[in-house]
């Protein structure tokens, strides 16, 4: 053994040490580097871009850097330009803690964006306002986040629960019918969509036939559809989420359930309805934004843009999400000339987006009390066959504004208390 | 080879004194490279829970797929004491400790009688009914959107405050006192006549329960012992993250523990910590440059399993002792 060490021939594991240290040299790199020019502005996205999550997240990643791309051009925040720091929370809260200590703590970043998970957003949230830095949640739609765990430094542009609950349970009632039928998967998430929108039902006269609490993780739900088919509902609402609801859809299609009663959920996602197969995609649901708004300045070229940068993909509500809350920082700032985290906060209560950002023909601000941005619901169908262009499988019948969407800010149990 | 046992414990001592050294300069020269605290306090509390996994799997011989539930009932038990009871870090710290390890050590006894892969599915099962607790019980848990709102609290020592909350080398130093702890009694028990004991029923159970010794009986004291350091390891992760959350009960979580170990080195004392290190500083890394990140990982445990089976630290060894 020593002798054959003695000769100075590379033998195999030499070679494979050799390699190992190479690769390791690759990657060590970039954290050496890390004394970087020292004008930029550092902004931070955290989100899930790996785990079940990772089709949303590339999305809103998409939005920020065009958003980040467009602020660049026209001469940055304050004359200085935005450097965009990407970090994965891998769907996991200690990591995406972790992650926001790094670039608040070690990075020094002055904005961050993040999470599409509700249970990581409001972790990361305690972060940035335990270190004072502006932050707004792009896709976690927990009430709690503009409600009873809101933060001075924390807004958020997606709807909350509530207001999804809220933008469809009208329309159903008026236009499709009084008795309602729930699928709910059963737990926490499930249970809040289900009580906002039975709450509504019930304020507005109808009736529950019935609610079946489904497990998650369940594939067959014939039971449930059948039950629900004998209760004779006007409206069946399906409220799983994920594959389960992919599941379930193709069930009720697989049933005719849909050419009997009208099949209809709360939030639906392009991403999901382009994962589904055809025959899934049935059913009144409420979009957080769509790409097809004829007439509505500035759509079309947000729309070709994207596409450009996305290899043909349309942008989706994800994309929207995150190009919105990039911008609205830029925006913010270069307003009141400022990078201070509790000035800026206060200038973004009651800030209206300019149409360029906003996208949608109704009035979008920032509300001072909750800091929950005011964004339509585009309440509509999901279309088994596309019209048209392969990615428009999404009829619009109603676009509702925020204001009416969402409950009064004092009902979302939100005070806020700002540092003394 | 007589040589060899005399400098052993010299290398030994310098090893530790490195080690030692290591953490307790860390907050200093961790910047220089490009690090940070916190990631360093997350490295010692995931390194003591993969070294608690590996008090069962490479001193003990039994490999179990279900730690994190024990590793995610401490989170919540000090959580919940900080969020419902009183405002004390010990206290916390205490009460998960023996959440995780009391139902350890009940369940246990059910599951020591298993053997290889029975006893890991059987871990795994266990494991996955308090995952599904606490994602269910959202009254109790926050379900899925975690436990909060709770903070880790000052210490108070009688003549000074220490705000672990605010200052994170504060917090980083008081997690190196309890770490260090834990693995004062973890070494402290190997060495005892019982961790001899553990050893020989690793090396063949058999020959264990030929010469007299209750193989069952102390694969339990070991699963529950174990189960404490989890639990002990959980809580302090609670407090890094000022959260509890489901995930950290999840069968996936376990498996990155085992793979902690393993990567490290099971069968050695520090291994799983080297392991730890390997493994979050290459996900802190990585994972800022691409998002195929686990691919890298996994490529690293591919490679470790197929030439180091002994993991990296006893492939350091090897080297050591071979020069």
């Amino acid at each position: 053994m020593t002798k054959r060490l003695k000769l100075g021939a590379v033998d195999s594991r030499a070679l494979i040490k050799a390699g190992g240290v190479a690769g390791l040299a690759q990657i060590a790199a970039p954290f050496v580097w890390s004394a970087r020019a020292a004008d930029t502005i550092k902004v931070g996205i955290i989100d899930p871009f790996t785990g079940v999550y990772a089709a949303v997240a590339q999305n809103e990643l998409i939005g920020v850097k065009y958003a980040v791309e467009q602020i660049n051009a026209k001469g940055g925040v304050l004359g200085r330009p935005i450097e965009l720091l990407v970090e994965d929370s891998a769907n996991d809260v200690g990591t995406g803690v972790q992650k926001a200590r790094k670039l608040i703590e070690r990075d020094g970043i002055q904005f961050l964006i993040g999470d599409v998970n509700s249970g990581i957003a409001l972790a990361i949230a305690q972060v940035s306002n335990e270190k004072k830095v502006l932050h707004i949640v792009s896709g976690g739609h927990t009430d709690g986040i503009t409600g009873k765990d809101c933060h001075w430094n924390v807004y958020r542009v997606c709807n909350t629960t509530k207001m999804e609950a809220n933008s469809v349970a009208e329309l159903l009632f008026n236009k499709y019918g009084k008795k309602w039928h729930f699928i709910t998967p059963d737990y926490a998430f499930g249970h809040t969509l289900q009580e906002a929108a039975q709450a509504d039902l019930k304020k507005f006269g109808g009736t529950v036939t019935g609610n079946e609490l489904t497990p998650l993780g369940t594939t067959d739900f014939s039971a449930y559809l059948i039950k629900a088919r004998a209760a004779n509902p006007d409206v069946l609402l399906v409220l799983p989420q994920g594959l389960d609801m992919v599941n379930c859809l193709k069930q009720v299609a697989q049933f005719g359930i849909d050419k009997q009663i009208h099949v209809a959920g709360l939030q639906q996602e392009l991403e999901s309805l382009e994962a589904m197969p055809p025959e899934a995609r049935v059913g009144i649901w409420m979009f957080e934004w769509y790409w097809k708004q004829p007439g509505v300045p500035g759509v079309e070229k947000f729309v070709a843009d994207i596409r450009q940068r996305s290899g043909g993909k349309v942008p989706t509500a994800r994309t929207w999400f995150g190009y919105t809350s990039m911008m609205s920082y830029a925006l913010v700032a270069n307003q009141a000339k400022t990078l201070d985290g509790v000035t800026l906060a206060k200038a973004l209560g009651n800030f209206e987006l300019p149409p360029e950002v906003k996208l949608q023909p109704n009035k979008c601000y920032y509300r001072a009390g909750d800091h929950q941005l005011m964004t339509s619901a585009f309440v509509g169908e999901a279309l088994t066959k596309p019209a048209g262009d392969p990615e428009d499988l999404f009829k619009v019948d109603t676009v509702i504004p925020g204001d009416k969407t969402s409950p009064p800010e004092s009902e979302t149990g939100c005070t806020l208390q700002w540092p003394a | 080879m007589k040589q060899l046992l005399k400098l052993e414990p010299r290398r030994k001592v310098a090893a530790l004194a490195a080690i030692w050294a290591a953490l307790m300069a860390a907050p200093f020269w961790m910047p220089l490279l490009g690090g940070y605290t916190a990631l360093g306090t997350r490295v010692l509390v995931l390194g003591l829970a993969a070294m608690s996994v590996n008090f069962l799997l490479g001193f003990t011989g039994v490999l179990s797929f279900g730690h994190a539930a024990w590793f995610g009932i401490g989170a919540y038990g000090c959580g919940m004491i900080l969020k419902y009871i009183a405002l004390s870090t010990p206290l916390g710290i205490l009460a998960g400790t023996l959440a995780g390890g009391i139902a350890g050590a009940v369940l246990g006894a059910l599951i020591v009688r298993r053997r290889g892969v029975y006893f890991a599915m059987v871990t795994i099962a266990f494991g996955q009914v308090f995952y599904y607790i606490a994602f269910q019980w959202s009254s109790v848990t926050g379900g899925d959107d975690g436990l909060r709102p709770f903070y880790r609290q000052p210490l108070h020592l009688g003549v000074a405050t220490l705000d672990i909350l605010n200052n994170a080398v504060a917090f980083y130093y008081f997690v190196l006192v309890c770490f260090a702890l834990a693995v004062a009694a973890m070494a402290f028990i190997l060495r005892s006549p019982f961790g001899r004991t553990m050893l020989a029923i690793r090396e063949n159970e058999r020959r264990a329960r030929f010469l007299g010794i209750p193989v069952e009986l102390h694969i339990w004291i070991a699963f529950t012992l174990s189960c404490f350091f989890m639990a002990y390891a959980g809580s302090l992760y609670a407090l890094v993250n000022n959260f509890a959350d489901p995930r950290g009960l999840h069968y996936s979580q376990s498996g990155d523990f085992v793979m902690m170990a393993v990567m490290g080195g099971m069968r050695s004392f520090w291994g799983p910590l080297l392991g730890a290190v390997v493994f979050v500083v290459f996900q802190d890394y990585v994972s800022s440059i691409t998002i195929n990140w686990q691919i890298f990982i996994g490529f690293l445990f591919v490679l470790v399993v197929l030439f180091f089976p002994r993991g990296i630290l006893g492939a350091i060894r090897r080297t050591v002792v071979a020069s």
